[in-house]
């Protein structure tokens, strides 16, 4: 569980990044952080392993207070992935660099890598163990660094725009592991701006705008709130719109609609009762 | 990474802001060189006495204190390790104008790097008759020198992420902790510098032999004067120090 209370935080104090954020995240929940660039979504996360610390308000991890907890003690419950994969390769093989994460975690060596052939083949990386992480593509460099993190299945998974640079086919593949982990109790947590990825996957959702919340709840409620949507810089979800246009015919289709399930049963009902 | 500060370009307007870049040069170079001519501590605190206004009239007394706090324990270590290794009969007292030559050497040069934007140092370069790629890469090398220190804190963030621990361990394992950060920001460089090189090529980088320039650099009279007083300057140091001779009050050390 992790508890933010009133979190401030501005870089060198001239930028002002985070202005009073107050947000709990309960064990085995997943949750979407979406919000325009420079809303302050990536200062949020960095929050949840101590590798920025609040200038004012408290963190709180599993109950406990984390202004004396060291970010290698956090790392240990929350795993955090950022935007830029080539920040973090660094070894000559896909298979050391997800064991690395997972040795300096304590795990042994045959643990290790047996959770590495697990997750390269869960992420469709089969073959590319003994490549080199430099001489992949910009997508697969991508998920070696998701691998990297998700093979030590931390109680918390926090990812930085995981679905840039990969194609619908991958990003079905990376939702599915989410869930996956998600149902086995792992909270997850991810920043991005891909509204029906959110929508598909992620019960909960958080939009921020200029360093505060301005919505934290149900998916479908805040994604097809238009102010909210606006101050984020979101348009409309695509089946949202499908609803609108629909209303216009029918009074009872509601404008909450935002996931493909939901359209699909409500044209079913329309259709039966025409 | 904040000592890298003063030798970057600081956006502002101030008197010193405003000189020709080649002016401002020449004035650098002979700090500079007033700075090596001595080696004891009365001259150099002189020296460095006179750097400050100059700072001041920049408006960068703040970043430089700033710099210099987090070049410390550099220079403590500098000032410890010359006082220890030193043979000459008063081992401190060499350490400390060591010490002080460095701090002046430093901010002579970063009276130049904070006050001139990096285009204006290749055009500079390019009327001192540099050719076009050379004063092109020049700049650009400083306009990155931010870029490739904020590459380097997120890489730090991302590794610690995954468990290192940067500030733990012994000697050894600290040196070993190196390797997961520097091999990313090398790699990160590369990588940035190809794919620059290929858009500077789509934007017709080096289509034609004779470049114009929409803005020339104007030696004005306020750079003129400022050249001639730094050579009249140095000329009197010059001549002062080894003609005249150093009076035994500057020769003054702490003893031991």
């Amino acid at each position: 569980m992790i508890i933010l209370e009133d979190v401030e935080y501005s870089y060198d104090g001239i930028y002002t990044a985070l202005r009073g954020v107050t947000l709990q995240v309960d064990r085995g929940e997943s949750v979407a952080i979406m919000g325009t660039n420079g809303a302050g979504k990536t200062t949020l996360i960095k929050h949840f392993n101590g590798l920025l610390r609040p200038q004012a308000g408290n963190v709180f991890l599993e109950g406990k207070d984390t202004s004396q907890m060291s970010v290698a003690e956090m790392a240990k419950i929350v795993g955090l992935v950022f935007q830029n994969p080539d920040h973090q390769l660094f070894l000559e093989s896909c298979k050391k660099e997800i064991a690395f994460g997972l040795k300096n975690l304590g795990f042994t060596q045959e643990e290790a890598e047996e959770r590495c052939d697990q997750t390269l083949s869960r992420l469709g990386l089969e073959g590319f163990a003994e490549r080199s992480p430099f001489a992949l593509s910009g997508g697969e460099r991508k998920r070696v660094a998701l691998a990297s993190v998700l093979a030590t299945e931390p109680d918390v998974l926090a990812l930085d725009e995981p679905t840039i640079g990969q194609d619908a086919r991958q990003k079905e593949s990376l939702a599915r592991m989410l869930m996956e982990m998600n149902k086995k109790g792992r909270t997850v947590i991810v920043v991005t701006h891909d509204i029906e990825f959110v929508i598909e996957h992620f019960p909960r959702t958080i939009a921020m705008s200029d360093g505060q919340i301005v919505a934290d709840g149900d998916t479908s409620s805040v994604l097809t709130h238009e102010e909210v949507l606006e101050r984020c810089s979101l348009t409309l979800p695509q089946m949202t719109q499908a609803a609108k246009a629909l209303r216009h015919r029918f009074d009872n289709v509601s404008d909450r609609l935002a996931s493909l399930s939901d359209i699909e049963s409500i044209a079913t009902t329309l259709l039966e009762g025409a | 990474m904040s000592f890298l500060e003063i030798f970057q370009y600081t956006r502002q307007d101030s008197i010193i802001h405003r000189l020709d870049p080649r002016s401002k040069l020449f004035l650098t170079l002979v700090c500079a060189i007033i700075s090596l001519l001595f080696l004891d501590i009365i001259p150099l605190l002189i020296i460095f006495a006179s750097l400050l206004p100059l700072l001041a009239a920049a408006k960068s007394l703040r970043r430089w204190a700033k710099s210099m706090k987090g070049l410390l324990v550099l220079l403590v270590f500098i000032m410890v390790f010359n006082t220890l290794l030193s043979t000459g009969p008063y081992p401190f007292s060499y350490s400390v104008s060591l010490t002080l030559r460095l701090v002046a050497l430093m901010t002579s040069f970063s009276l130049f790097f904070l006050t001139v934007h990096p285009d204006e140092l290749s055009q500079a370069l390019i009327q001192m008759r540099v050719r076009f790629e050379f004063a092109f890469a020049m700049s650009m090398a400083m306009r990155y020198v931010p870029t490739l220190g904020h590459e380097a804190y997120a890489i730090m963030d991302a590794q610690r992420s995954r468990g290192v621990e940067l500030d733990k361990g012994n000697f050894v394992q600290r040196v070993r902790n190196i390797i997961p950060i520097i091999v990313p920001l090398i790699i990160v460089s590369i990588r940035r510098a190809l794919s620059i090189a290929e858009s500077m090529e789509s934007r017709g980088f080096g289509a034609s032999e004779n470049r114009t320039y929409m803005e020339r650099l104007q030696f004005r009279r306020r750079d003129w004067s400022l050249v001639i007083v730094s050579l009249g300057v140095l000329v009197t140091v010059l001549y002062l120090r080894f003609i005249v001779g150093l009076p035994d009050l500057f020769l003054w050390n702490i003893g031991f």
